[in-house]
């Protein structure tokens, strides 16, 4: 019997299960985790951490889930490496486990940085269920909060515990908040909606050292000033595990490496998920967007080909959707070129904190940005992954009453529902 | 399955469909009611203009569903018979539908902080959009293949 191996419990891995299994009845899958708990919807730890949700809703699929689809779950099965010569996986215990078939859905770590007192307790990266719980259990005797970095994962874990009644204050290197996904206009509508709620952002300023005699006491910055806090959180993004490809002759970037049907460079490999580094057709080169959406498509992809079904993947974009007290974003691709050549359209209103960036090259979408009136961005990412010339509705891209069917002699699907 | 289609030259923009939609999906499904409450749902169809036409905007129920695939909390599913299942109780309001739909076809509600998108009336089996179309621009039949 053909045993297909997933590394990883979560988006990618879960979905390659489920659909691998849809397509062979008879397949052994197994799903070896890192973690110690069921598969769960990895990106709700921060409305956890805010109480906005109970844990039970975490639940992604159910233990019910594994055993109905004759999926075997190895919890706190930690792989080590990869023996492709003798198609094995060598686990941390040293045992070894088989495979006809790999899917590499190990996803990624938070990357911590380099300083003294950062193993401390009381320091969490935000990634996991475990650092939720963690966070949590400290709530009623902490008093403050320090958050490193000032992006994405940073900023959920202060407005969680800002939400539990904390004093949160975010450190961060670079000038502004959030500048991976937004640009300074933007930027700064958030950094604003931060500090009324009562969030200080102090920016320019890095952590220098961790203080405390086991448990994290303070911080203390670059500049020499030291911040009493006892809960840390380290957002400073979060870096593919490719440390167990060491030494397997897969080939990895920043990411392991897969081609249009999501295999490595050995045919009996596939990676899925924050590990897999695919062809981004924004950038227009491999790249890594570790995100829930693209996890689960990859995870779809990876298992129609080990299925049989040949089908390419169309590409990772990054992209991200957001609120904070009250505000919500979404963004995706180039938000902030940082060449010649692109061109930006935005609109303004102040009064009622509406935002709305396109930016193009050559008269195709490259990026979007839409604060507070976020519906119909999904056209422009349609858009800007088929690259269409927009340019005959280029004067409405930014309308209020923008629309789809503005865009559908640009001919980017066959239209079947307008007779 | 059943899809709603739209016969673009029949449409007059009167926006009955959006008035149904609304109404059908308040807590008291009466329109005096819900004028009088103020709590009118907002419409999961929309109808814009474009070149002298409208055009009706609703969930689709694509097979490919970038909106399930997007979804954070497991409040979206897809099924071959019913469509796109929508969890209302499960959704946070993160929007990663809305970032997903190509077709602008997911609203965003303010007030409950949830994601509004068309369940094609599954309650009464009867979209009201359909029903209600004085022109008849609206069809509810069987997908084309």
């Amino acid at each position: 019997m053909k045993h297909i191996l997933i590394i990883g419990n979560s988006a990618a891995g879960i979905t390659a299960a489920e659909n691998i299994r849809k397509a062979d009845k008879s397949a052994k899958i197994t799903i070896l985790s890192s973690e110690d708990y069921t598969g769960y919807n990895r990106c709700l730890i921060s409305y956890l951490l805010a109480g906005d949700i109970k844990e039970d809703k975490l639940i992604y699929r159910s233990k019910s889930f594994y055993a109905d689809n004759l999926i075997t779950l190895q919890l706190n099965k930690k792989a080590a490496r990869i023996d492709p010569k003798k198609n094995q996986v060598v686990l941390e215990d040293k045992s070894r486990v088989d495979y006809d078939i790999l899917i590499l859905a190990n996803g990624a770590s938070p990357k911590f940085p380099e300083i003294k007192g950062i193993q401390k307790s009381g320091v969490f990266g935000f990634r996991t269920i475990r650092d939720a719980l963690g966070m949590l259990e400290l709530v009623p005797i902490a008093h403050t909060a320090c958050i490193l970095g000032g992006g994405l994962i940073g900023l959920k874990a202060a407005y969680g515990l800002k939400k539990k009644g904390l004093d949160v204050k975010v450190v961060v290197k670079s000038s502004q908040i959030l500048s991976q996904v937004l640009d300074k206009y933007a930027s700064e509508m958030f950094k604003r909606r931060f500090t009324e709620n009562g969030v200080e952002i102090i920016s320019g300023s890095d952590c220098g050292e961790v203080i405390g005699n086991g448990d994290a006491k303070a911080i203390k910055l670059d500049s020499g000033k030291v911040i009493a806090c006892s809960l840390v959180v380290v957002g400073k993004g979060v870096k593919p595990n490719i440390g167990l490809l060491e030494g397997s002759g897969i080939q990895c970037d920043e990411g392991a490496l897969v081609n249009e049907y999501m295999r490595t460079n050995i045919a009996n490999i596939y990676a899925a998920g924050d590990i897999a580094q695919t062809y981004d057709p924004i950038l227009e080169r491999p790249a890594v967007n570790a995100l829930w959406p693209n996890a689960i498509e990859q995870g779809m992809a990876a298992a129609q080909n080990i299925s049989g079904e040949k089908k390419a993947y169309a590409g990772s974009v990054g992209m991200n959707s957001v609120q904070f007290f009250g505000l919500p974003v979404i963004s995706f691709g180039i938000t902030r070129p940082l060449n010649e050549g692109y061109e930006e359209l935005s609109s303004r209103d102040i009064t009622n904190d509406i935002y709305k960036k396109i930016v193009l090259k050559d008269n195709i979408v490259k990026g979007a940005i839409f604060v507070n009136r976020i519906e119909n961005i999904g056209i422009l990412l349609k858009l800007a992954r088929l690259k269409i010339d927009v340019g005959p509705i280029k004067d409405k891209l930014l309308r209020p009453d923008f629309n789809f069917a503005l865009t559908r002699d640009l001919a980017y699907d066959k239209e079947e529902f307008y007779l | 399955m059943k899809k709603l289609y739209y016969d673009v030259k029949k449409c007059t923009g009167c926006k009955t469909c959006e008035i149904s939609c609304a109404v059908g999906h308040s807590p008291s499904q009466d329109l005096v009611t819900v004028i009088l409450e103020g709590n009118a749902a907002l419409p999961s169809v929309k109808v814009y203009g474009a070149e002298g036409l409208n055009f009706l905007v609703a969930c689709r129920q694509c097979k490919d569903h970038p909106c399930v695939n997007a979804c954070i909390a497991s409040s979206l599913s897809y099924d071959t018979e019913k469509g796109i299942i929508f969890d209302k109780e499960k959704c946070v309001g993160c929007w990663m539908c809305i970032m997903a739909c190509p077709y602008g076809a997911v609203r965003h509600d303010r007030r409950d902080a949830k994601s509004v998108r068309c369940d094609l009336c599954r309650d009464i089996n009867d979209p009201r959009c359909a029903k209600s179309c004085p022109t008849k621009a609206i069809l509810y039949m069987e997908e084309k293949k």
